[in-house]
């Protein structure tokens, strides 16, 4: 063989080798710089704001020895998805609390996509509800169980984390800062209270208006019957829009649940029918002169005037 | 000369007749409209936790009351053992006891199990002229006749008491009544008697039933409303002094209660109004031998030393824990979200779910209108009396509204105020209502003329709207009653297609069958609501039982139920069971069979360390739903639960124009029809299907895995 094709054939076969080594040790630092870009970006931010160049690099192409969990979003207003601001609330909670913990490590990253910013992302993967939660593993394609089944548990941290822990074997706590609102309001009711009552410290007969207890007691009772503990303890809605034929429903199908409408109605119904058994029964007593009676009688029972 | 009425009576005895007449007819009202369930099946015990109540009964009458009070029971939650006497509460077994030892001294040989079948509908006779008693005091005895006729039919509290339902609160509401009607007696007289008298009918409530707590709040409570509205006198601090010495020596006579008077918050109340009584009559005891400059600073140094030295005191116990906080299940009940916040399980029971506006109609109906106008005549003509009905109406009807079960305390206060409400409307106008030419002219003489025109038509008009009321009222709860509130659920009834009744009686066919069947010592693995009803009626050792007290042994079986063959056999090897019960609904169509109560097994067995590797998304189709035919998750197809309920169903016809194997409850054809059963063998079906047990087979004689 001549010597020129010996030493061409060498010398590619070098270059091959460097160039593989070289495109080895690309990869190689293409991982450790990934992971690096990764783990700057968590720092700066929780949850890691993607586009579509990024996500291919990042989340799509190999290698990878790292999970992401993604939400695919829309946040923008004019997009007007609530769920979408809530998920987005939760997954803020969880991604901080994973972030400060103690056990944070480069195997697990939260980041999330926006409609607008990345809508490639939605037609590749064929998506088109959004909140959406994937969790892409370190190898392979994500299977079924690594979409997050909203309609079924939820959208709380919680929920998020124990599946994540099931996915990936990493154990999340959340950690929800601490509300004060109810602290706040409380403080608020016992300065206002308190303030009244030291106004008024000379004369406190106010407090000793019998009329005004019964009032009072009256209207708990009221509100009791009524079912307002139970509204307050579900939350039930105002009333029920059917989507389909655009019908209101104010009242509950069901005895097992009722809409806030339906215990407004009950309320002025019981009120009215009580209010009616009291005239009747101040009217017996003799209570107030003859022509207050006589009116009181009259109301109760609609009867004629001779 | 005085009148002669009818039957050449005199009014007083007129009345008198009249009013025992009354009396006992609504004693028998009350009795007899608790029968439903006896006259359409059997003198039998219902539900779950009343089997329990009859078995601590029946040994009670057997064994005498110290081998009742130190009872360790070995025969359920196996291997574990549950302490019964010093557990539960003993007033129902002694009063039930009490009276079988006299029947039978009187040689009225009445077996144990119907003396516990009638006794609520007699404990509800005396309620009712309890009632009479009670609204007696609070206006006249005609408020007392309609109260006590009301609340004989008040569905609210049938639904806890008709014949069968062997339980607490059938005479812990009549306790309740008796120590609310002496405490009413003892504030009026102020005499040692009645106070005594109401310690004891405290002793009895607390004896009875865990919502004595309520009392011991409501009555210091009381006390507090009449130092505020200044009708404190002796005869309160005589009433206040004696109940809260003797009845908290005597509460704590209750093994169950213990030390809990002195050392929980619930109680803690009740102590500090005693103090403040004692400072409250001290400093009036002191105010009458000094000049007004002085009693004036005494009021002000003895407010200021309370508050100093009360703050001290409580900061002292709540910080070194001598005092235990607010336990959650009565935290609760003031902080309605905290149970859904923080103690699922509590939030979850279908008995302690808020009420809704249609519960208070279907249970108390008409009462609800004229209950606030008792409130109201109460507020015009005030008393001591009268406050404390007040008080007692408003926080039991919150109670009410924050957890259906209450719905119970809150009937008898509905009767009381809604009794003097119609009482004084229905006098009122009938006093105008002018009958016979006689005393229309005494009334006009005596009178001056309130009249205006058309009085005797609008008087009669509101009498006929009164009764027609009362009359819907009464319609409506023996309608209430016999639809809704008397079945024993452990017989069941339907009607076939040509109208006549089939009556399923499965249940009690498996467990005498166990009982016939199987040996003394033989151990029965089910879930546990029917734990109570295996020890009563079959006699066996079991698992677990409503008292539900120790969840990592309920998760133990329910890992059981929810592995597969091989995994749930060294679970049933672990614990020695013999026999394994299920409830399986698929051919009569009966619902709450243990398929459709088989996620919660799931959840609570993947919820324990042991049960790692149970997790309920397994148990569902990929599209999440829990599905059992041939699209179902073979996890879910592969159990033991499953194979148990199904065993032997592939080849059952169960309605016309479908396979075999179609399920009538889930509406599927099951997916897993024909296999074999490596571990268990199949003991006993019952007639219809209902009961399936099946008995755990041996090792194997040579060393080789069954499976």
């Amino acid at each position: 063989m001549p010597l020129w094709k010996l030493s061409f054939a060498f010398v590619a076969f070098v270059c091959y080798l460097a160039a593989s080594c070289e495109a080895q040790k690309t990869k190689d630092m293409l991982l450790s710089e990934k992971v690096q870009q990764l783990v700057d970006w968590t720092s700066r931010r929780s949850v890691i704001r993607l586009n579509g160049d990024k996500f291919r690099r990042y989340i799509k192409s190999p290698p990878r020895n790292y999970s992401v969990v993604v939400m695919f979003t829309a946040l923008e207003p004019q997009r007007q998805c609530v769920v979408c601001r809530h998920a987005s609330e939760e997954m803020q909670i969880l991604a901080n609390s994973w972030r400060y913990s103690g056990s944070f490590s480069s195997r697990l990253f939260f980041a999330m996509v926006d409609f607008d910013e990345g809508p490639d992302v939605f037609q590749q993967l064929n998506m088109n509800s959004a909140p959406t939660f994937m969790h892409f593993p370190p190898k392979g394609k994500p299977r079924r169980a690594d979409t997050f089944d909203l309609q079924r548990n939820g959208i709380m941290a919680e929920q998020l984390a124990k599946w994540i822990t099931d996915r990936t074997e990493v154990v999340l706590r959340v950690f929800r800062p601490p509300n004060y609102s109810g602290a706040v309001a409380l403080m608020l009711l016992m300065t206002l209270v308190g303030g009244l009552l030291f106004l008024r410290r000379n004369n406190l007969d106010f407090l000793y208006n019998k009329t005004g207890w019964g009032i009072a007691l009256l209207c708990i009772v009221f509100a009791m019957t009524s079912g307002q503990m139970w509204n307050h303890i579900r939350g039930p809605p105002y009333a029920h829009k059917n989507p389909q034929t655009g019908q209101v429903a104010y009242i509950h199908g069901s005895s097992q649940a009722q809409f806030v409408a339906e215990t407004h109605i009950v309320i002025l119904l019981n009120a009215a029918i009580t209010l009616g058994m009291i005239l009747l029964h101040d009217a017996a007593s003799g209570m107030g002169d003859a022509s207050k009676r006589k009116i009181e009688v009259r109301l109760t029972l609609h009867d004629k005037v001779q | 000369m005085a009148r002669l009425g009818m039957l050449r009576l005199s009014h007083e005895k007129q009345d008198t007749l009249l009013k025992l007449l009354i009396l006992s007819m609504a004693a028998v009202l009350s009795f007899s409209t608790r029968l439903f369930s006896v006259l359409r099946f059997e003198s039998v015990i219902h539900e779950f936790d009343p089997y329990f109540n009859y078995r601590t009964t029946r040994f009670l009458t057997e064994e005498g009351f110290y081998k009742f009070h130190n009872w360790f029971d070995d025969r359920a939650w196996y291997p574990l053992g549950r302490i019964i006497g010093g557990t539960i509460y003993p007033g129902l077994m002694v009063t039930s006891a009490l009276f079988y030892h006299i029947l039978h001294f009187l040689h009225v040989t009445i077996e144990i199990r119907n003396v516990c079948v009638f006794l609520a509908p007699l404990f509800s006779s005396f309620t009712t002229i309890l009632t009479y008693h009670l609204t007696k005091e609070l206006k006249d005895a005609g408020a007392g006749l309609v109260a006590a006729v009301m609340v004989a039919i008040v569905p609210g509290y049938i639904s806890r008491s008709v014949a069968g339902s062997y339980d607490n609160e059938g005479i812990a509401i009549f306790c309740m009544l008796l120590t609310y009607y002496t405490w009413i007696q003892a504030v009026r007289t102020g005499s040692l008697y009645w106070s005594a008298f109401c310690s004891l009918a405290y002793f009895y409530m607390v004896s009875s039933w865990g919502g004595y707590v309520f009392l011991i709040n409501l009555i210091p409570l009381h006390v507090l409303a009449l130092m505020a509205t200044g009708r404190f006198s002796h005869r309160v601090y005589v009433a206040y002094s004696t109940l809260y010495c003797l009845g908290t020596v005597l509460s704590m006579q209750v093994a169950f209660v213990g030390f809990q008077p002195v050392q929980s918050s619930e109680h803690m109340a009740a102590l500090g109004v005693f103090a403040l009584c004692q400072a409250f009559a001290a400093y009036s005891w002191l105010r009458s031998s000094l000049t007004p400059a002085l009693a004036e600073l005494l009021l002000r140094s003895f407010m200021w030393l309370l508050l100093i030295a009360g703050s001290i005191a409580v900061a002292i116990l709540a910080l070194s824990g001598k005092i235990s906080p607010w336990t959650g299940r009565f935290y609760s009940l003031l902080d309605p979200s905290y149970a859904k916040n923080n103690i699922p399980i509590i939030a979850s029971v279908s008995e302690h779910q808020p009420t809704t506006w249609s519960s208070y109609y279907f249970d108390l109906q008409f009462l609800v209108f004229m209950f606030p106008v008792g409130l109201h005549y109460c507020f015009s003509n005030l008393s001591d009396s009268r406050i404390f009905i007040i008080l007692y109406g408003v926080t039991s009807m919150y109670f009410s509204a924050v957890m259906v079960r209450l719905m119970l305390v809150l009937a008898p206060v509905m009767c009381v105020l809604s009794g003097v409400g119609v009482s004084h409307v229905l006098t009122s106008y009938m006093s105008n209502l002018e009958l016979g030419r006689a005393l229309s002219r005494t009334r006009s003489r005596r009178h001056p003329d309130h009249s205006y025109p058309g009085k005797q038509e609008v008087s009669s008009a509101v009498v006929l709207f009164l009764s027609f009321f009362l009359m819907t009222y009464t319609f409506h709860s023996t309608w209430v009653t016999s639809e809704a509130y008397s079945s024993p659920s452990i017989v069941l009834s339907a009607r076939s297609p040509d109208g006549s009744r089939i009556i399923f009686d499965d249940f009690r066919e498996a467990y005498y069958w166990l009982r016939h069947n199987t040996p003394q010592d033989a151990k029965v693995m089910s879930w546990w609501d029917y734990g109570y009803q295996i020890t009563a009626m079959a006699n066996r050792t079991i698992l677990v039982d409503n008292n539900t007290w120790n969840n990592t042994h309920i998760s133990r079986v329910g890992q059981a139920m929810s592995s597969p063959e091989e995994k749930a056999y060294e679970i049933m090897r672990e614990l020695d069971v013999g026999y394994v019960l299920v409830i399986f609904g698929g051919l009569t169509g009966y619902s709450s069979d243990d398929i459709n109560k088989f996620l919660w097994m799931v959840r609570i067995g993947g919820s324990t360390e042991t049960g790692s590797h149970i997790h309920e998304n397994d148990y569902y189709t990929p599209t999440g739903e829990f599905r059992v035919d041939r699209d179902g998750s073979p996890t879910l197809l592969n159990c033991l639960m499953y194979k148990m309920c199904y065993y032997r169903f592939g080849q059952v016809y169960t309605e016309a124009k479908r396979p075999p194997g179609y399920d009538r409850v889930r509406n599927a054809e099951i997916g897993n029809k024909d296999f074999e059963l490596d571990v268990l063998d199949e003991a006993y079906t019952t007639e219809h299907w209902l009961v399936r047990i099946y008995k755990v087979k041996d090792l194997e004689n040579r060393g080789h895995s069954r499976t």
